[in-house]
């Protein structure tokens, strides 16, 4: 069957009224949740997971799609409106957007965000739609040593990309590996760092951690530090309407931001930040008003949003298809297959096919839900950022406490979210970036898992870790990742002492 | 030498985090794992995580001292660090346990309500009859739309029955 008539199927099984009514409530809270200040796609997802938790498994794919897409949308309001990027793809949003409101036009601002995000959103699924299963087709052929040095790669640039210090990264990634070492070793039943608490034999579970490394850790780290700072949020007036001259201005920087987002999401680039600055220097090079640029540049508004989702739709296509996140939120979105009981890899087409698809088509969905939603309702959510800071901080870790609990109806959770609450407080103090936490605890197992795999297969010869081509072609991209900015450190303190 | 400022209490988290790797490494050291014969032992992975932690901490407790000092998230390099405010930090952390201490012996309205009270004093503790009126009406809510709508178990403690 070809894949488009599996997305027909697809779409028949997401249309359904209540999964309709599902997208629509999904839509709602995940832009509810999205455009509190400070909270990112990653973490808007992982505070509402516990709702989708009783729903059947189509209907919380077309629920998690739109909440999904809802969370990126509030990200960009929020950037735009009160210059507070709730993750690092939303910051050059913020850089143009919040100067355009501050002229008065954040009702274009808003309205090229969300249009922008719309086309890329539905260009990126299309082209995942038609490009996954011929990836995961090559996936099977994919050996274990060959994962080993996908893991490795991801976790470098991921490391290295994100945060402004490469040995910070790395420590982050290594805290996310000890707690991924938590627990009964799958293979030989040895309880690793378990010092005798029988909750701890089973292993950290994700969503608490992070929930608690975004909304606990932030709560405490804002407590500690920016307790009397306030919020300036800017005005909204007129609609959420474009000029004919701003979508003259807006629809190539959309489709340039679609064509660098993608493909830097398939590969581990490292999350959201490398495409949404590219894409912004685009524009800027490419502009016919570079001196609106640091003004308010409606371009530098619409490339890098356009860039930011067709990103985070490309990075669907290594988790679909490899079972590999590269980004926090795409790490969440694996945690959210889980717990469906989903397992995404290249043999996921094969035996969970229909509700692949189903996800793909709730994509879509989610997407077409959104803008006829959203771009009305703009004044209701601009409201919502008015809610006293005291109440937001108060909501946020209420619901987190919540999830964590919720899961297993466990303390033991309970107690893990909060030391890693604390862990997500110090980070910030010090620093170290997030994101590599996150993924250390997800792919340090499978890691372990695919590593012992790969030596058992050769019988315990590790030239098995080099030998494929695709390997040896991965470890020196490693290389490059690895060696580059040092070089180019070293270069940059030459010509300072020159 | 006078080192820069944070560099103490950074010095003190870097150091923190080599303990960590200490501890796995003295934790994988005694453990025994099953005696049957594995290609990859389950201590390798343990070992290598250990030394990594520990090398990559090595390396920033001297990038430290030479002046390479964590800029805080929200600050540019360079910004002076205020000092931070331990008052509302701690009734903010106060308020986390409350919820773990309370959340199965009294139930989750009442540790909800606690936590979420407690919060909103901490960041500001002008109106709090205001922050109590609107806690237990969004704690109730919360509470209401999981258990009957949602059909996610939440424990009713004190309340059972009332509910």
């Amino acid at each position: 069957m070809s894949s488009f008539n599996s997305l027909m199927d697809g779409f028949a099984s997401a249309l359904t009224l209540s999964n309709l009514g599902f997208g629509l409530l999904g839509t709602f809270l995940g832009t509810l949740v999205g455009v509190l200040p400070g909270i990112g796609p990653a973490l808007a997802i992982a505070l509402l997971l516990p709702i989708t938790y009783t729903v059947s498994p189509a209907s919380a794919l077309i629920m998690f799609a739109a909440i999904y897409y809802g969370a990126m949308y509030g990200g960009s309001t929020t950037s735009i409106l009160l210059n507070t990027p709730g993750e690092s793809g939303s910051v050059m949003t913020a850089l143009e957007g919040n100067k355009m409101a501050r002229q008065g036009r954040a009702g274009a601002a808003l309205a090229t965000a969300a249009i922008g995000s719309f086309i890329a959103g539905t260009i990126a699924t299309a082209i995942l739609a038609f490009t996954a299963p011929s990836i995961a087709d090559l996936a099977i052929k994919v050996g274990a040593a060959d994962y080993v040095a996908l893991m490795l790669l991801a976790f470098t640039t991921v490391s290295s990309l994100l945060g402004s210090s490469q040995i910070r990264g790395f420590i982050a990634l290594s805290v996310g590996l000890v707690l991924g070492l938590v627990g009964a070793d799958l293979q030989s039943g040895l309880a690793r760092l378990t010092f005798g608490n029988m909750s701890a034999v089973e292993g950290i579970e994700t969503v608490p951690v992070i929930v608690a490394i975004f909304a606990l850790g932030e709560a405490l780290y804002i407590a500690s530090r920016f307790k009397k700072v306030g919020w300036n949020i800017l005005p909204m007036k007129g609609k959420a309407l474009m000029t004919r001259d701003d979508v003259k201005r807006s629809w190539k920087p959309w489709l340039r931001g679609t064509a660098i987002g993608f493909p830097l999401g398939v590969i581990p680039a490292g999350g959201s930040e490398v495409p949404t600055f590219l894409s912004y220097a685009v524009e800027k090079n490419l502009t016919k008003h570079p001196e609106e640029f640091g003004h308010g540049a409606i371009e530098g508004v619409a490339g890098p949003e356009a860039a930011n989702n067709a990103n985070a739709a490309g990075a669907l296509v290594p988790l679909l298809a490899l079972g590999l996140p590269t980004s926090a939120t795409a790490a969440v979105i694996l945690v959210a297959f889980q717990t469906y009981q989903i397992q995404p890899g290249p043999t996921l087409f094969l035996t969970d096919g229909a509700l692949v698809w189903t996800l793909i088509a709730s994509l879509f969905i989610g997407n077409t839900l959104l803008l006829i939603l959203n771009l009305p309702l703009v004044r209701l959510w601009v409201q919502l950022l008015k809610v006293p800071r005291p109440y937001l901080f108060a909501g946020i870790v209420t619901f987190a406490l919540l999830g964590s609990y919720a899961l297993n109806t466990s303390t033991f959770d309970v107690q893990v979210a909060i030391a890693i609450g604390i862990v997500g407080f110090l980070f910030r103090r010090y620093g170290m970036p997030i994101t590599p936490l996150i993924l250390g605890l997800i792919l340090g197992p499978n890691l372990e898992l695919q590593f012992r795999r790969a030596l058992q297969i050769s019988a315990g010869d590790y030239g098995t870790l080099v030998a494929s081509p695709l390997s040896k072609v991965i470890y020196l991209a490693l290389l490059i990742v690895i060696i580059g900015p040092l070089v180019w450190n070293f270069k940059k303190k030459l010509a300072i002492k020159k | 030498m006078k080192l820069p400022q944070g560099a103490k209490s950074e010095l003190t988290f870097v150091g923190s985090l080599f303990a960590l790797g200490l501890l796995v490494f003295w934790d994988t050291a005694r453990s025994e794992p099953p005696a049957f014969n594995l290609t990859v032992s389950p201590k390798v992975f343990p070992y290598a995580i250990a030394l990594f932690l520990m090398g990559l901490c090595a390396v920033l407790f001297i990038r430290i001292l030479r002046g390479d000092v964590a800029t805080p998230e929200g600050l540019n390099p360079g910004d002076p660090i205020e000092k931070s405010d331990y008052k509302t930090f701690s009734i903010v952390l106060a308020s986390l346990f409350a919820y773990l201490l309370l959340i199965e012996r009294a139930g989750f309205i009442v540790a909800a309500f606690v936590t979420f009270f407690g919060i909103t004093v901490a960041f500001d503790n002008k109106k709090p009859a205001r922050a109590a009126i609107l806690g237990s009406i969004f704690v109730l809510v919360i509470y209401i739309s999981f258990t009957r709508f949602l059909n996610v178990a939440l424990p009713a403690g004190i309340l059972e029955g009332i509910l």
